[in-house]
């Protein structure tokens, strides 16, 4: 029973079992909250990702008259590659991490506060640097830092468009003179309220969200447009990093009045109160714990469970360490019934943690996009779907087998016995499994495959 | 044994003492085939089916008004986007309505619970988890199936009625014998068995040469739409399918002729055109709706793009559409007709033309109709629209 509580711990809360980890883990619970402990693990930036080249290579892209083809050629190929390394490195974390349990944690509140790279040229280079300066600090601290990390950061302001939402009373909003008269824009604003804290039943009308892209005006960024280029620069828009700048030419003057509470006139300041005060609404506990709930537990999260992890939500005021350990004590995650479907992500994660393979290598990110589950790219703000039904359609599941079998051939007789990797799944799916992984008549290679495709190889 | 042979031997006894009742395309299966092709984002239908007519239109659009000589005029009101050109071949031949000032029962704004409603039929963002697809599977007699055609199962073909996917992948590593093998481990699951044998016969039935050549285009909403249309004409294939295609959340410089939106316009128009001509004589009693959550903002927003608004625009497409028409009870564009001051007001009800196209499609009656988008027994189908 023990060992089936290892299993649970290394599977449901974990990125995936190797093969004889189990044995090794006494107090599955313990193991757990001894991860929850001390800083977050922190993930190296990739040498390409540096952050004024970033910016030098996306002004470069945006100048079409300065530059020559050739030269935004190489500004493209430059951009790419940092997606690309950035990429490797966060996988590569996640195959070998030591800490698999706030490893999910930073994957499941990047997915909340997704970017996505597909979406916008600009996000693509960025979205590595999102995950590492938005999420991991904050994956163990409060959720509501978490959130304004992600309210002033250049991938989300870019994303959402908020970088270019204008007061239309503001200095900015109401020059005349060429082109057109520029505004709003309620993108941000309404995704914050929907997707990011209170959920879409919390309580918040159409009003409120014109309500808070006013209190949000004016937030955006700086660095991306220097001197010489198609937008002549500001004072504070030397170019350099992309970073977060407050533009109070372009805030929404006078005050605003968000859910029944009043915000007088405070440039930044008002963003930051409405934001911490949005996620201290108890709709937010609620909404959060559901998602963690389905995450953790069951596609359909028990009302009680959710309730429990709200009030933690609740009265801690957002401390995740707080709200973790309390996903951890749920008994509902490690009754017998319940079992979650593996995403493609978590899929190709625990394949390699099984076969004992160090790191994320070049193919990765192409097996992910054949899964339809690249890192960082939902279709929309909303993230990845996060239950069966998101992913496990039939031709999803020949994907998978696919995808298992060119793994098992790459790895070949260099890989484990077939028949350790029964170690890593619950043993009553592992019935059928046992004879075949056995059978000598089939290839090594193939027997590798047919563990990584097998039925009880896809849930968690 | 090779996988058809093996799979032959399953359909034909082994697997009821599974108790899991196995899909398959049926010999004879019932006429008719509705493709539901939705397009995620919310687009902007004023910026598709333009009403370049009213009084208000150039004023209220400003930088996103299209200039009458760009468009491709339908009516004295109405014209397709210059990106939509393509279309005028289903306008022609008397196959073609363009929706106007339609919208789903939601009025508030977000991409996923209108997304929601539009697929499950219903008039709240909860309550069944069945789609209107699947729905309509259960409802219609005889020999039928679905098919969903995406990046994974949309909400509209997810429900009781077993129904396949596909999209093109490039399965070339596997052999038979792999999948056999890989089978008879499924057969241990109950959840996930009978997607798996799903998934080997719909392989049988796109054919491994159409596997690889459609992995080849991957991508193109033309390449997809062919090969749609290849699994649709089949004697045997499904009569239900749904296409989605994302990218038309256009909250910033959406552009006008030639600019971003439009291109997805074309792109779009481009794959219709393509689809009817690759099913071939199948494309006669073939239905298409075109579809998207909401409407776009009225007025241009701060950022020469459009934010969330409430009604949009639509198609409904094919030979049994009773003939080619702009189908709008139009609100107007003054500013005292818009709705909440800012977006076009919905004068008709999607359902009713969702009613419309499973009726006149599968020669439904409109109770049963009715049954597929429950709570919708006040809302008129729109039958004249179909033959």
């Amino acid at each position: 029973m023990a060992s089936d509580a290892a299993l649970r711990a290394l599977n449901r809360f974990g990125l995936g079992a190797r093969v004889g980890e189990r044995a090794r883990i006494g107090d599955a619970r313990g193991w757990l909250r001894a991860q929850l402990q001390g800083a977050p693990p922190e993930l190296a930036a990739p040498a390409s990702a540096v952050p004024a080249n970033i910016a030098a290579a996306l002004r470069t892209l945006g100048m079409r008259a300065a530059y020559g083809e050739e030269e935004r050629q190489q500004a493209r190929r430059r951009l790419i590659g940092i997606a690309d390394d950035e990429s490797r490195a966060a996988l590569t974390q996640r195959v070998a991490s030591e800490r698999p349990f706030v490893e999910r944690l930073v994957a499941f509140w990047s997915n909340h506060l997704c970017v996505s790279a597909g979406a916008k040229r600009v996000v693509a280079p960025l979205a590595g640097g999102y995950e590492r300066q938005v999420v991991r600090p904050h994956v163990l601290g409060r959720f509501e830092d978490m959130v304004l990390a992600s309210a002033r950061h250049p991938a989300m302001l870019f994303y959402l468009d908020n970088h270019q939402s204008i007061g239309p009373s503001s200095p900015a909003g109401t020059r005349t003179g060429r082109g057109v008269q520029r505004g709003l824009n309620e993108n941000y604003a309404r995704e914050l309220l929907e997707l990011h804290t209170l959920g879409v039943d919390g309580g918040y009308v159409q009003a409120d969200v014109v309500e808070l892209a006013r209190i949000l005006t004016g937030w955006t960024v700086a660095g991306l447009y220097g001197a010489g280029t198609r937008r002549p620069g500001r004072d504070d828009d030397a170019p350099g990093p992309l970073r977060f700048a407050f533009r109070p030419a372009q805030h929404e003057p006078g005050p605003k009045t968000l859910l029944g509470r009043r915000y007088p006139e405070a440039g930044v300041d008002e963003g930051e109160q409405a934001i911490r005060a949005l996620c201290r609404h108890p709709s937010t506990a609620t909404f959060v714990a559901t998602k963690l709930v389905t995450h953790f537990v069951a596609d359909q999260p028990p009302p009680a469970a959710v309730e429990r992890v709200a009030r933690v939500f609740r009265d801690s005021e957002g401390d995740l360490r707080a709200v973790s350990t309390a996903l951890v004590e749920l008994p509902e995650a490690w009754s017998e019934g319940a079992r979650k479907f593996r995403t493609p992500q978590d899929w190709l994660v625990a394949a390699l943690r099984a076969l004992g393979v160090p790191g994320a290598g070049d193919n990765l990110a192409r097996a992910l996009r054949q899964l339809r589950h690249p890192l960082w790219s939902p279709a929309a703000p909303k993230g990845f779907g996060d239950t069966m039904q998101d992913w496990a359609d039939p031709d999803a599941l020949l994907n998978r087998a696919e995808l298992a079998r060119t793994l098992g051939r790459r790895i070949g007789g260099g890989g484990p016995d077939p028949r350790t990797l029964l170690d890593v799944v619950e043993a009553p799916a592992a019935d059928a499994m046992r004879a075949m992984l056995a059978d000598s008549t089939i290839a090594p290679a193939e027997r590798i495959a047919l563990a990584i495709a097998a039925p009880a190889f896809q849930w968690r | 044994m090779d996988r058809r042979e093996f799979l032959k031997t399953m359909c034909s006894g082994g697997i009821a003492t599974f108790g899991f009742p196995v899909v398959s395309f049926a010999q004879v299966r019932q006429s008719g085939r509705l493709v539901f092709v939705l397009l995620r984002g919310g687009f902007d239908g004023l910026a598709a089916v333009v009403p370049y007519g009213d009084p208000a239109y150039e004023g209220l659009r400003g930088p996103l008004a299209f200039q009458d000589g760009d468009l491709v005029p339908l009516t004295p009101i109405f014209g397709l986007a210059p990106g939509l050109a393509p279309l005028r071949e289903f306008w022609d031949r008397g196959e073609m309505v363009a929706l106007h000032a339609i919208a789903i029962p939601y009025r508030t704004r977000s991409h996923f619970d209108g997304q929601a409603i539009l697929e499950t039929g219903l008039d709240r963002p909860v309550g069944s988890s069945d789609g209107w697809l699947n729905r309509l599977l259960q409802i219609m007699p005889g020999e039928r199936s679905g098919i969903a055609i995406a990046s994974g199962m949309p909400r509209s073909m997810a429900g009781a009625h077993e129904v396949q996917t596909w999209s093109p992948t490039q399965l070339g590593a596997v052999t038979d014998e792999y999948l056999d093998r890989l089978a008879v481990l499924y057969r241990a699951d109950g959840t996930l068995h009978n997607r798996f044998e799903a998934a080997l016969q719909q392989q049988d039935l796109v054919g491994e040469e159409e596997m690889a050549g459609a992995g080849a285009r991957r991508g193109g909403v033309t390449p997809l739409l062919k090969s749609a249309a290849r699994i649709l004409r089949q004697s045997t294939g499904p009569n239900v399918a749904a296409v989605e295609f994302s990218g038309w959340d256009t909250h910033a410089n959406q552009g006008l002729g030639g600019g971003a939106l439009d291109r997805l316009l074309g792109q779009l128009a481009e794959g219709l055109v393509a689809f009817r001509a690759e099913m071939q004589d199948a494309w006669a009693d073939t239905t298409v709706v075109v579809m998207t959550e909401f409407g776009r903002t009225a007025r241009p927003n701060g950022s020469r793009g459009t934010d969330h608004g409430t009604a949009g625009a639509g198609f409904l497409i094919g030979p049994k559409v009773a003939r080619s028409a702009v189908l709008a009870d139009w609100p107007g564009l003054g500013d005292s007709a818009l709705y909440e001051g800012r977006d076009l007001r919905p004068t008709l009800d999607t359902r009713a033309v969702l009613k419309a196209a499973v009726a006149g499609t599968f020669d439904l009656t409109g109770a049963q109709a009715d049954r597929i988008f429950p709570g919708s027994s006040g809302v008129r189908g729109r039958y004249e629209l179909m033959r």
